[in-house]
């Protein structure tokens, strides 16, 4: 057994190591501090390699390599959105996403069973370039038919282009499916019939909620939910402010006049009769338009 | 002298029976002597890239932690055999050549068949080991990023399976070129078998989209001779919870198994043909 008594070389080399450890350390953050700004063109440059080429020389590890496109479409919008924390994941198109497509087709051609990509792609694509959002979701259902949600996510990104007939159609075919539930073929007749309205809006970010596992999802559907809410009751309480003026022929003072009308719709109020949005900020009366405003600190996105 | 040149021989019984108590001794020596040589210690290595997937995934993932970590463990499975079998499998008869242990051993009732023949177990032993250990860690993983019992923790076990006989392949592949050549010719041949062995499929296509007949011949032949990995590849099913059709698998199991014998028997007629005088 070697002793444990540390000669003077081996103290001294010991000592090198530590301080040529602290100097890399000191020397690479003033390397990073130093580093001139990335030209966005480089930054933003295209893949060198598509999908089919990485899932050639990707050996066997193609399921490992759609991970890892997977992971960097994530990080690329996160690295994105880090500076505007307010924006709705369905509303990136003034950021400039123009790497998102290439990713995301990427990692569903190295693992076309891959469903989250399509997912993700119904949800953040459109609002960047909705026919590659179209094209990535199409491919998906060629490669998964049976998936009856891949469909779901086609008539959402057609629902966002206003095509409310072909959203139709891709409820109903995805509705065909044994597996699906039954409320596909519900949503198949409610978007051919009101396809704009805010039920049928509604009754996708409820179904959206329910099955994503993204909490970046889940996020923006409960935004989208709770705004939907809002608009309900803002609704209510404007009719119930006109109603008021009509009658008074002035806009109440305060939400302590009309308290007990709006009590009577249920509406959540505190002491002084101000009714609350569902994130539970209060509700702003504007006397001088006579309408109802959200709070700027509240979570709900304004319309 | 390594273990190997130790080997007692047991009076038989019979010849089959001898020889089979011979090649279990070879394979016994070989797998110790991996293990002294610290083969297994990569499973620290792959332990602590599983705790730290495991750890930090939830984060980058999106919620898809499950599969990322099914993908990472089964391909990092892979990779580690890979090396394994390679590095490890160019040294058996070179190591035994380089330091004159193989005259101890022949000069023994082994027959050089039996000598590669149980050199060759013994590192599937390690590699066994090595996949089981591994298996265990990423079905473990599973369970604690589940936060519970998580059925992908038995339904990766048939790519786990298929995996080592992958991995047995390659093994075989090691021994034959390291019976005519360098361990770093031997390790770079080998790799480029692995590789070609994954490219199978666009072999296929060259063999049928070629013009002239002797090119499609050519492609064809390699495409035949070459062992086709891509058999084995079911890592990416897998993480989605997709089992190999079982008659997929046994026809991939028998493949290997007939592959293995006929690289075991042309790496046994190139070390017969070798002069150890």
């Amino acid at each position: 057994m070697s002793s444990l008594r540390i000669t003077g070389v081996e103290a001294a080399l010991l000592g090198f190591v530590a301080v040529g450890l602290m100097s890399v350390v000191l020397l690479s953050r003033f390397i990073d501090q130093h580093r001139p700004v990335t030209d966005p063109a480089v930054a933003e440059e295209s893949l060198y390699l598509n999908g089919n080429t990485v899932r050639r020389l990707s050996l066997g590890f193609n399921g490992l390599a759609a991970d890892w496109y997977w992971m960097r479409s994530l990080q690329y919008v996160g690295g994105k959105v880090i500076n505007t924390p307010n924006i709705s994941l369905d509303n990136l198109g003034a950021l400039n996403l123009k790497l998102l497509a290439p990713l995301l087709d990427s990692a569903t051609t190295l693992d076309p069973h891959f469903l989250e990509p399509y997912q993700y792609a119904a949800i953040v694509l459109p609002a960047v370039n909705i026919d590659e959002a179209i094209r990535i979701t199409t491919k998906g259902i060629e490669a998964n038919p049976s998936e009856w949600r891949l469909y779901q996510h086609l008539g959402y990104i057609y629902w966002q282009k206003g095509d409310y007939q072909t959203a139709s159609e891709m409820y109903g075919r995805g509705a065909q499916n044994p597996q699906a539930p039954a409320w596909m073929m519900a949503m198949k007749a409610k978007m051919a019939a009101e396809g704009g309205s805010r039920s049928t809006a509604r009754e996708i970010y409820t179904r959206m909620l329910e099955q994503a596992s993204d909490p970046d999802v889940q996020k923006m559907a409960r935004a989208h939910l709770l705004q939907l809410a809002s608009l309900d009751q803002r609704d209510l309480i404007t009719r119930v402010l006109n109603d008021y003026k009509q009658k008074m022929s002035a806009c109440p003072s305060n939400w302590q006049v009309i308290a007990p009308t709006l009590n009577a719709l249920k509406l959540s109020l505190d002491r002084t009769g101000t009714p609350f949005d569902p994130a539970g900020y209060p509700y702003l009366l504007k006397t001088d338009s006579c309408s109802v405003e959200l709070n700027p600190n509240s979570d709900i996105p304004p319309f | 002298m390594t273990d190997a040149s130790q080997v007692t021989v047991n009076r038989p019984s019979t010849f089959k029976s001898s020889a089979f108590t011979r090649i279990a001794a070879i394979a016994r020596n070989a797998f110790r002597e991996a293990v002294r040589d610290r083969v297994l210690y990569n499973l620290v290595f792959f332990v602590l890239l599983l705790t730290a997937a495991a750890i930090f995934l939830g984060e980058l993932s999106g919620g898809q932690e499950r599969k990322i970590i099914v993908d990472l463990g089964l391909s990092a499975m892979l990779l580690f055999g890979v090396f394994i079998s390679i590095f490890v499998g160019v040294g058996l008869v070179y190591k035994e050549i380089e330091r004159r242990t193989i005259y101890a051993i022949f000069s023994k009732p082994v027959g050089r068949g039996e000598f590669l023949v149980g050199k060759y177990l013994g590192l599937c032993l390690t590699l066994l080991v090595n996949v089981v250990v591994m298996g265990l860690g990423v079905s473990l993983a599973l369970i604690y990023v589940s936060r519970g019992w998580d059925p992908l923790a038995l339904t990766i076990w048939p790519a786990v399976m298929l995996i080592y006989v992958e991995l047995m392949i390659l093994t075989g592949v090691a021994m034959l070129f390291s019976a005519f050549s360098s361990p770093a010719l031997s390790a770079l041949l080998t790799f480029f078998i692995f590789i070609i062995g994954h490219f199978s499929t666009d072999l296929k296509s060259l063999a049928t989209s070629m013009g002239t007949a002797p090119a499609r011949w050519f492609f064809g032949a390699l495409y035949y001779l070459l062992p086709n990995l891509s058999n084995f590849s079911y890592i990416t099913p897998a993480a989605h919870g997709v089992r190999p059709p079982l008659a997929l698998a046994i026809t991939s199991i028998v493949y290997a198994v007939l592959y293995i014998a006929i690289i075991l028997a042309a790496a046994t007629l190139v070390l017969n043909r070798r002069n150890f005088k």
